[in-house]
């Protein structure tokens, strides 16, 4: 295999493809998005020293929907917020909890203070404070387009509040109950902000680029898992002929003659529930999307493969390794699988591609990744958000898969240009 | 040629028998009878609807010595003795002898649709057929319009800006998620689009029967058909029509001095025909898929939203004769291509 | 605000379009709608009815359309419903009765009901009579239609009713009951053919308007059983004649008719006409000062129904039905939660200025709604009711935070409460709030609780497998689940399954911990309890497998107890020895809200019961 690889290294299609200037960028992309991914996982190995974890991904960065881009809520939605605030520090304070659950991103109440009884008589005072603000808000039926209270005779009332600056002195007292973030913080807590959150208040930056590992992973496993499965079928059932060709053209044939979505529903109909349902184990959380997968996409590679093999079988030096008297699977993985190397890896592009988009519609149609982030799932929860003229999430989820797949896309053109020019389609 | 065609039958029978066996085995795997228990069950009205839909008898006619075996329960129904079931009616077997009849329209409860009782599957899937037609067809006709226009522009002007601008356009259509467009298009071109004209031209989904209806259920659904599906399809053809300008009859067209478009309208598309025709035809057995993706967004009562419904309500009459139906029609449609092809071009032999 | 004004700047290519669609729209049958008949179109938020044979209906939207052509003995009352209810008498009224059934108490603890029937009832003309004409309703009508449920043709599906009830009953349905195989009897005989024409001991005929049914025992239930769709009166003659195909062929007494099979067009709509020969049935003139100020009483004393066809439309997508109404196609409207807040201001649950400036009406409807994620008590690690088990299922309840759900999920317009039972039933505790309270969150003391069942901070505690179903937005309320409890170190595996694999999971006692809903079959927190009683256990209503004797004896005494306060103590009791033993985490009911045009009038919505759409009027002059 090694050798087969420094044939391929050393071969007219790497210096081809070398001089492709926009495929080689889009490999930079390609290993960009590999390093992000790769971080990412660490958090599954290492977690809390490096990388990110699922139930980093899954903490709220703020208690209400926010806008992406700095694009100011409305003033309902910020009543709420403070609001919500002030209930959980009320609660937290009341039961004597501790402070440790509150935490929205990076904001978070001095540790320590819960048994303070000076910072807790601070947080009490404010949490009154912002009681009695949102009680003085509570005249207004609509705070975005705020009218002020009339009197019987129908003038407005004198004595009303200022609506802005009552919501201003709310918010001021919510964020005097954390401990004031330093530059660094802010910027980070901005960054986690930049993108806008969920409804349930999650940050998008954090899933989109958690996603990153999640595509990854799953155009890995199931391209690679494909390849090397429908390769090794398809170069078997072309040296081997007989009924070893005969079974293996009988499996692909029954495979490809279902619509693919139904055998894959099916597919994970029947395996959602089994041992390897285990969502919350990062590495075994998308078995029944992989087997699904794979099962449907092996089918490709496997039908060029054996095309390539039936005329490489007949090639001279593979009849010259046979009357020599080579066993006959040292044959077929010594000299026929390496020289479809080149098949291997345009097909390994196009399975990773066809995997990811994949995802992406299983998921939306609640087959494929079921709980924790992915651009799939993403897409699917903001159906609710874009009719209300929310876009953030559908945008970034977009965006970051447009980009991976337009540079898989751009890749697998030139690499079949430089390996297999004759190719159509 | 006959008998090519009469080897490829019969080879395909193995297929098609591994086919009803793999769906009906695979959905046989869980007990679809929970799924159609009310509110306040027994388990007597278990045992009663587990009988009424079949899954009591045997799946495969081995080990008919012991009925109790695939499901762990007992029959309920009286057959003899217990203990012995004809061949005849266990669940796969019944079910081969049904499609070899035709008879989907049976007045049996295991092969009427189970989620809406007393509904006739045959009839079903008749009734979902024309929905989905009337957006695969238009959308079909579209792209391949479309698809081969933009091939041949690219392949004639090959290297130019216009190459370059539409190959970049396809590779963007082609990267950005099918469920993006849904779900985009349904916001713009619908709710948004709606407001600004005044009236609602494209509705975001349902379906109303009549081709009246069909700018306003069907027209979006097609639009964004062609947008997801032209990027392979152009492509595709670019590179047939790219290796016929290779050929020897384009150099003495054009040594001879026939007009441009003439070249590329006249002789090349003649000749480029038969892998398009070729690839059309792959496509016509999912004419009656349909996109389920599409047709569940936008809830469109086609053959996928009825599919996608039947897997979510554990309707299995219906995916089983769905997938029943199809694949016989795809594994004719494949048999039915290369016999064309074979005609159409001499250098292909029937072997 | 509701039409939109036609863009000016239409271009040319648009108008052309525009030409277009108007010649196809005059060409459509839609379009011709002027012959003065009343008509509105109604919403059902869903694929619609299965069947519409009351024998084999069981979910709301079987009842939303059953209940339009079928007719019960007793119906609830439309206006005047009362704030609390203890008793069938409080919210019921006589419908196919000519008077409230007279219940007398025998010395051997028997009841016996006497029955009256309205004489001047009678089947909608169908071919299935002779002549066409349909035939008057008799005492026998109704014996017939409660002997179905006994048809192990029907499967039982709704036996569990009558089951235990009316004197020889249950004996009957045994007799025609194929009986299992056993050990002693491998081969048992085949039942007998199901013969109608045997006696049940507990139907006892006076005339052809009256009878009395006779049951084993004073039970409270059938009060509200005879008022339910399934009990509703179909005809001999129409079973006999359609057979399996009933469901599509409805003959009933009720105000509406299904004229031909293609009116129903399954998944997308129905049409429905005012049945001509609907007997004098009168719109109430009673109504609450309240009531009366809303309108309500503007059609008392007319003749219903009002309306002389309704289309019922089925919407699986909210999107459509929301834009619908928008666009003034539907009469009214439920509000889904992802557009409350383009009608409503959620602080305030007001309508906004907007909507209401343009005459939109707004009700709230309390459902009678028990939402709760389950234990199986049977399970190793979670069920069970020693100390330590019963402890790390507190501890699960007090991390679960359902005020985050309400506020996330549902717009903060949700009642969440202790216990199984939601307001405004007996037993509902007094702010939602019970004594022994095990509500969330409460983290410290919820740690507490682990950490003395023994796994301090969850160590040693496995993960928990939990079944949702998915759709909507059960996925993001799972997670949120995810991330509460594991701030007390409790993991959970979700299984995320279609609704029919989740029932699946539970039957099978697979399912750890689950996330379900009840609703309510009758106002009479009898119904709520009985999800705990050990005969239910699953695959029966009792999820949870809940079994003890001390409360399944309670459990038999509320059944045949009339309402009154000492049976509210007992009920009080046996919800606070269930919110002790934590057999599920809760519990939270909707809230509806709807919203209706100006033109509707009448309108007063309910989930409770259906059969209102015959109160409701249009008014013809209102621009449409």
């Amino acid at each position: 295999m090694i050798a087969a690889f420094k044939r391929l290294k050393a071969s007219r299609g790497v210096g081809k493809f070398c001089r492709n200037r926009l495929a080689v960028a889009a490999l930079g992309i390609i290993v960009l998005y590999a390093l992000v991914g790769g971080w990412v996982a660490l958090g599954d190995l290492l977690p809390g020293r490096a990388g990110i974890t699922y139930a980093q991904v899954e903490q709220p960065v703020w208690p209400t929907p926010i806008n992406g881009f700095g694009i100011p809520a409305t003033n309902e939605r910020r009543v709420e917020a403070a609001r919500i605030i002030t209930r959980e520090v009320k609660r937290a304070v009341n039961n004597g909890e501790g402070f440790t659950d509150i935490r929205y991103g990076l904001l978070h109440i001095l540790p320590g203070t819960a048994d303070s009884d000076s910072e807790l008589d601070r947080l009490s005072t404010l949490i009154e404070e912002s009681e009695d603000l949102y009680d003085q808000l509570s005249e207004f039926d609509d705070l975005n387009s705020p009218e002020p209270p009339t009197l019987d005779d129908g003038a407005p009332d004198p004595d009303s509040i200022d609506v802005p600056s009552t919501i201003a002195r709310l918010e001021g007292a919510v964020r005097q109950m954390f401990a004031p973030l330093s530059g660094w913080q802010s910027l980070k807590q901005s960054l986690l902000h930049s993108l806008g959150t969920d409804r349930q208040g999650r940050s998008n930056f954090l899933r989109v680029i958690f996603s990153i590992k999640v595509a990854l992973q799953v155009g890995i496993v199931v391209a690679i898992i494909s390849v090397l499965v429908g390769t090794f079928l398809g170069a078997a059932a072309a040296y081997f002929g007989g009924w070893v060709d005969h079974a293996v053209v009988w499996l692909y044939s029954t495979l490809s003659s279902m619509p693919e979505l139904i055998l894959l529903a099916v597919l994970v109909y029947a395996f959602s529930g089994s041992v390897f349902d285990k969502v919350s184990n990062p590495w075994l959380a998308l078995v029944p999307v992989y087997a699904a997968m794979c099962m449907e996409f092996w089918i490709g590679p496997c039908r060029v493969i054996r095309g390539e093999t039936l005329k490489l079988k007949e090639l001279e030096y593979v009849q010259a390794a046979t009357a020599i008297g080579f066993g006959r699977f040292y044959i077929l993985l010594k000299h026929v699988i390496p020289n479809t190397v080149h098949l291997m890896f345009i097909n390994f592009s196009l399975l990773f591609i066809a995997a990811i988009k994949f995802e992406v519609v299983l998921s939306f149609l609640g087959l494929g990744v079921k709980v924790g982030p992915s651009w799939g799932r993403m897409i699917q929860e903001s159906t609710q958000e874009v009719i209300n003229g929310i876009f953030w999430q559908i945008g970034a989820a977009t965006v970051f898969m447009f980009v991976l797949v337009l540079a898989f896309n751009i890749v697998s053109d030139a690499l079949q240009d430089a390996f297999d020019p004759k190719h159509v389609g | 040629m006959w008998s090519y065609v009469a080897r490829r039958l019969l080879y395909s029978i193995p297929v098609y028998l591994g086919i009803i066996l793999i769906m009906m085995g695979a959905l046989r795997l869980r007990d679809p009878v929970s799924a159609y228990l009310g509110k306040n069950a027994t388990a007597e009205t278990a045992l009663l609807k587990k009988a009424s839909m079949g899954l009591d008898r045997p799946f495969l006619p081995i080990g008919i010595e012991d009925p109790a075996e695939p499901f762990g329960i007992e029959p309920i129904v009286e057959v003899g003795r217990v203990g012995f079931y004809p061949p005849l009616r266990t669940q796969y077997v019944e079910f081969l002898w049904r499609i070899l009849r035709f008879d989907f329209g049976t007045a049996e409860r295991p092969y009427r649709s189970w989620q809406f009782e007393s509904d006739n599957v045959g009839a079903k899937l008749a009734d979902a057929v024309w929905p989905t037609l009337k957006i695969t067809i238009p959308a079909l006709v579209l792209t391949a319009t479309i698809a081969i226009l933009v091939g041949l522009l690219s392949a004639a002007y090959r290297g130019s800006v216009l190459d370059k601008t539409l190959m970049v356009l396809v590779v963007l259509g082609m990267s950005i998620s099918v469920v993006v467009f849904i779900v985009l298009g349904q916001v713009f071109g619908s709710s948004w689009l709606n407001g600004k004209l005044g009236f609602e031209l494209f509705a975001s989904n349902g379906y109303e029967p009549g081709i009246q209806n069909w700018v306003k259920y069907c027209a979006l659904p097609v639009i964004i058909g062609v947008v997801v599906g032209m990027g392979y399809d152009a492509r595709f053809y670019r590179a047939v029509m790219v290796e016929e300008t290779s050929r020897d009859y384009i150099t003495t067209a054009v040594a001879k001095g026939a007009p441009r478009h003439k070249i590329i309208f006249v002789h090349m598309l003649k000749n480029a025909m038969i892998p398009v025709i070729t690839r059309i035809m792959i496509t016509i057995p999912f004419l009656i898929t349909g996109s389920i993706v599409m047709e569940y967004q936008f809830r469109i009562p086609g053959m996928g939203k009825l599919l996608i419904d039947a897997i979510v309500n554990k309707d299995f009459p219906i995916i089983q004769t769905f997938t029943a139906v199809l694949a016989g029609l795809f594994i004719l449609t494949n048999i039915l291509t290369d016999v064309l092809y074979a005609l159409v071009d001499p250098r292909v032999r029937l072997a | 605000m509701m039409r939109r004004p036609r863009s000016s700047t239409t271009c040319s290519l648009l108008a052309g379009a525009v030409g277009l669609l108007v010649a196809m729209l005059a060409l459509s049958p839609v379009a011709a709608q002027s012959t003065g008949e009343k008509f509105a179109r109604l919403p059902i938020r869903s694929d619609g009815p299965k069947s519409l044979d009351p024998a084999k209906g069981s979910t709301s939207y079987d009842n939303q359309v059953v209940c339009q052509i079928y007719e019960t003995l007793l119906q609830y009352k439309y206006l005047v419903r009362p704030d609390s209810v203890t008793s069938y008498e409080d919210v019921s009224e006589p419908l196919l009765l000519a008077e409230m059934p007279k219940v007398s108490d025998e010395a051997d603890g028997k009841q016996v009901w006497k029955f009256k029937l309205r004489d001047d009832v009678f089947f909608h003309d169908d071919a299935c009579f002779p002549g066409g004409k349909g035939r008057k309703l008799a005492t026998d009508d109704v014996f017939y239609s409660w002997k179905r449920l006994a048809d192990p043709k029907y499967e039982y599906e709704n036996y569990w009713l009558l089951q235990d009830t009316i004197l020889g009953l249950d004996e009957f349905k045994e007799k025609f009951a194929t009986r299992q195989p056993s050990k002693s009897e491998p081969n048992p005989p085949p039942p007998p053919p199901f013969d109608y024409a045997a006696p049940v001991e507990g139907f006892r005929k006076l005339s052809d308007t009256e009878f009395e049914v006779i049951l084993k025992k004073s039970v409270v239930r059938f009060g509200w059983v005879i008022s339910m769709f399934q009990t509703s009166i179909v005809a001999r003659e129409a079973v006999e004649k359609y057979g399996d195909t009933l469901g599509k062929h409805p003959v009933g007494t009720g105000p509406f008719i299904l004229k031909n099979e293609s009116d129903w067009k399954p998944g997308q709509n129905m049409i429905l006409h005012r049945n001509p020969n609907y007997r004098t049935e009168l719109y109430p003139s009673e109504a609450t000062p309240k009531e009366k100020e809303q309108g309500l009483l503007a059609s008392a004393g007319q003749k219903l129904p009002l309306l002389d066809r309704i289309e019922l439309t089925f919407y699986t997508p909210d999107p459509v039905m929301w834009q619908d109404f928008q666009d003034r196609k539907i009469a009214l409207v439920q509000v889904p939660a992802e557009y409350f807040e383009k009608a409503f201001v959620k602080r305030t649950k007001r309508l906004t200025k907007e909507y209401s400036d343009n005459g939109i009406q707004a009700e709230a409807v309390p459902l009678l709604d028990f939402i709760f994620r389950g234990f199986n008590m049977e399970d190793p690690i979670l069920g069970g009711y020693d100390e330590k088990r019963t402890k790390i299922r507190q501890a699960i309840s007090l991390a679960v935070d359902l005020d985050e759900h309400n506020d996330t999920f549902y717009n903060g317009i949700n009642v969440v409460y202790d216990g199984p039972i939601p307001p405004p039933l007996d037993g509902f505790p007094k702010n939602g709030k019970a004594p022994n309270s095990f509500r969330g969150p409460n983290l410290r003391k919820a740690r507490e609780l682990l950490a003395e069942a023994g796994y301090p901070e969850g160590r040693g505690l496995p993960e928990i497998e939990y079944y949702t179903s998915k759709g909507s937005n059960q996925a993001e309320q799972t997670q949120a689940e995810i991330r509460q409890l594991a701030r007390i170190g409790i993991r959970l595996n979700p299984k995320m399954v279609d609704f029919s694999e989740l029932i699946e999971a539970i039957n099978q006692k697979k399912a750890q911990m689950f996330g379900f809903a009840w609703g309510s079959d009758y106002p009479d927190p009898e119904n709520n309890l009985a999800l705990f009683y050990s005969r239910n256990k699953a695959p029966g209503a009792n999820h949870y497998n809940y079994d003890r004797p001390e409360f399944d004896k309670l459990y038999e005494q509320i059944i045949v107890m009339k309402p009154g306060p000492e049976r509210t103590s007992i009920i009080e009791q046996m919800r606070d020895m269930v919110i002790a033993d934590v057999p599920f985490v809760g519990s939270m009911a909707r809230t509806r809200f709807y919203l209706a045009h100006p033109f509707l009038k009448n309108f007063k919505p309910s989930e409770d019961f259906y059969n209102w759409f015959k109160y409701l009027d249009v008014d013809a002059s209102a621009p449409r």
